[in-house]
């Protein structure tokens, strides 16, 4: 009962989300997953805001999900109604105008790529979100037009949703604290590239479901799992005395964490990218639900 | 709704308070309403509040039954007070002073009540008379957590503006964003005090003012622990403030009808210094709480005519003179009273049944399926 716990989704959860319930597919989910965590981050650097508030803000996000269907609330509202909620919890709150003209810009931007796609040759590997549009001006909206009150409407939506269907568990642990005692633990301190590495890990898996999944140890022996692999650095991993049992890791637990993580880098060919930038409100969502009717829910 | 809505008892900056009855249970309750407002959203103390007590379920603390919330407002229903001790203090004290027998019961129940939140890793940050109410069976309850936030590792710097400014610990005013439990505790040392004296202790006008008020009873700490504080709190520059140099003055002085028990606890709550503070559930271990007068055995402080069986109140124990503490009459209560209802479909949606389960840091995970998927 202490407020230290924090909610994870259950196994029906999880087997069906609502929005495969309702015909998105898996893959498709995990993109709009991503690509609102890749808004709710990009709007938090704009914002100056803290990471803290940032990285709440794409946890209550994700666990959204896990209660509402992306045809009933659109990724773009959900995730500027996370963003300020999260940054009321950790007292760094921030003026509904600035995020709403924050993400305004973001959508626009959205838009205009969706409608001048790069030279395929220019988007071999970069994510999405790097590729830069040259031509792009940003068309601030009218102090008083209806588009701001219509945002404004959508985020106050957003957010009381947010509560209501998280019941008010919003409390969040991030994972950089036991990050930092987990490397102290293995001796790894040492090496910078390890702890900036694993940081880094734990930062791009905001961008999927795990930490609405797993609980924090697991996901943070994951991100060491992870950089010390990649760095080529040995641990004790031979039964008996395994390194993630010291930290109530199961390994496959672990190893699922770093597959949602190393998901995110795969190849993504040019349609599946330009995909999500046309699905951030549930309106496109249906439309596009309506014209891919045949295609039925998977499992 | 499920209640009644009575007299209104009370109106604040975010919200109205009014008496309740529940159609099914008859129990009294209090209704806060609180309006939203499409300029911020849902008010961050409506979201603390309800955030961290649903959890928080102890005798001493304001229980949290449930939350309605429909489109123009919210309205939380919590379990219903007579007064809070600023009042009581009013009406039972002598001129304020509560007799040393309520003294030390409120005190005690004060203590459990902020060791539980500080258990649970809750810090209240507002504690203070006007936040903590007292019903009829004379058990004192922590109410209004709209200024309290949970803490876990300590990577987050909080707000510097909380804790009513006479509440206020020095280290809090020193610029202190890192505080911890040990803030709460300070409140409860000047809580302490003023329910034996009926008057405030500390009192400044302003930030500086309140401090230069604690100095000159407990004295100017001496440089290094002043240094500490400030770079503690992450305010440099402020180690450089030259504050006056005041002696201390002994409690005895200040507070002549304490006992030295008394004395003793409050010195150690009242530390300048947050590290040498007591924490609450040490607090409770003091011998000023053990002394031969049984702590539960204190007369009613209510007139009879309060007490009388008429009183519906489920859980009142009318024959008995005796304050159970805590397990027994807990339980009871708890099996009697409604479960905070948030997974009842009071709003349409039905997305309340979330069935989230409960990890905790590092623990070893139950009831979590391992690779099922």
């Amino acid at each position: 009962m202490s407020t230290a716990l924090y909610p994870l989704a259950s196994l029906a959860q999880i087997r069906n989300t609502p929005s495969r319930a309702d015909g998105i597919p898996e893959d498709l989910e995990l993109d709009l997953r991503a690509y609102g965590c890749k808004l709710i981050h990009e709007a938090g650097v704009l914002l100056r805001q803290k990471q803290v508030a940032v990285a709440t803000a794409q946890i209550l996000f994700q666990r959204f999900w896990y209660v509402t269907s992306m045809k009933q609330f659109g990724i773009g509202d959900v995730g500027m109604g996370a963003l300020y909620l999260a940054s009321k919890l950790e007292e760094c709150p921030i003026r509904m105008r600035d995020l709403i003209n924050v993400y305004d810009l973001l959508l626009q931007r959205a838009a205009h790529k969706l409608k001048h796609p790069p030279a395929p040759a220019a988007s071999t590997s970069t994510t999405l979100t790097r590729t830069v549009t040259h031509d792009f001006k940003y068309v601030p909206m009218s102090y008083f037009g209806s588009t701001f009150y219509d945002l404004k409407d959508a985020l106050v939506v957003a957010e009381m949703q947010i509560l209501k269907r998280l019941g008010f568990n919003v409390n969040v642990v991030l994972p950089y604290g036991t990050l930092v005692n987990y490397l102290r633990l293995l001796g790894l301190t040492e090496r910078e590239d390890v702890s900036s590495r694993a940081w880094g890990y734990l930062n791009d898996a905001l961008q999927t479901p795990v930490y609405a999944l797993y609980a924090v140890p697991t996901i943070v022996s994951a991100a060491i799992l992870l950089a010390t692999r990649h760095l080529g650095i040995a641990l004790p991993s031979s039964p008996e005395s395994c390194w993630w049992e010291l930290f109530d890791a199961d390994w496959e637990d672990v190893w699922s964490v770093a597959g949602y993580i190393m998901r995110l880098y795969r190849e993504r060919s040019p349609q599946d990218q330009a995909r999500v930038l046309g699905l951030v409100s549930k309106k496109a969502v249906r439309a596009w639900l309506d014209d891919h009717q045949p295609i039925a829910p998977r499992s | 709704m499920n209640y009644v809505q009575l007299e209104k008892l009370g109106e604040g900056t975010y919200a109205t308070v009014y008496k309740g009855r529940s159609r099914t249970t008859n129990e009294i309750v209090a209704l806060k309403e609180i309006h939203l407002d499409a300029e911020e959203g849902t008010p961050s103390t409506a979201i603390r509040e309800i955030s961290l007590m649903k959890e928080l379920k102890h005798v001493n603390i304001v229980r949290l039954y449930d939350v309605i919330h429909t489109e123009t407002k919210l309205v939380l229903i919590f379990e219903y007070c007579e007064r809070d001790l600023k009042k009581y203090m009013d009406v039972h004290g002598d001129r304020g002073a509560l007799d040393p027998v309520t003294v030390r019961s409120f005190m005690y129940q004060l203590l459990k009540g902020t060791a539980f939140c500080h258990e649970n890793r809750v810090l209240h940050r507002d504690l203070k008379p006007q936040n903590l109410l007292i019903n009829r069976k004379g058990e004192l309850k922590v109410g209004d957590f709209g200024l309290a936030r949970a803490f876990g590792v300590p990577v987050n710097t909080f707000s510097n503006e909380v804790v009513t400014l006479w509440y206020r610990a020095p280290d809090v005013l020193m610029g202190s964003r890192t505080y911890s439990t040990s803030i709460d505790v300070w409140s409860c040392g000047c809580i302490f005090a003023e329910m034996i004296s009926g008057v405030p202790l500390f009192r400044g006008r302003d930030n500086q003012d309140q401090l230069l008020h604690i100095m000159r009873i407990i004295g100017t700490p001496d440089e290094r622990t002043l240094r500490k504080i400030a770079t503690e709190g992450q305010t440099e520059g402020q180690a450089q403030k030259q504050y006056p140099r005041y002696p201390k003055i002994p409690f005895t002085q200040v507070l002549p009808k304490a006992s030295p028990q008394a004395i003793d606890l409050l010195e150690r709550l009242l530390q300048f210094d947050p590290a040498k503070r007591i924490s609450a559930a040490e607090a409770l271990q003091h011998p000023y709480f053990s002394t031969n007068t049984p702590i539960y055995a204190q007369p009613n402080p209510f007139t009879p005519a309060l007490t009388t069986p008429q009183y519906a109140n489920p859980y009142a124990n009318p024959g008995s003179q005796q304050y159970q503490y805590p397990a027994a009459q807990e339980a009871q209560r708890a099996a009697a009273q409604t479960q905070l209802a948030l997974a009842q479909p009071q709003v349409p949606g039905a997305g309340y049944g979330m069935q989230y389960q409960a990890h905790q840091g590092h623990q070893p995970q139950q009831g979590f399926p391992p690779g099922t998927r």
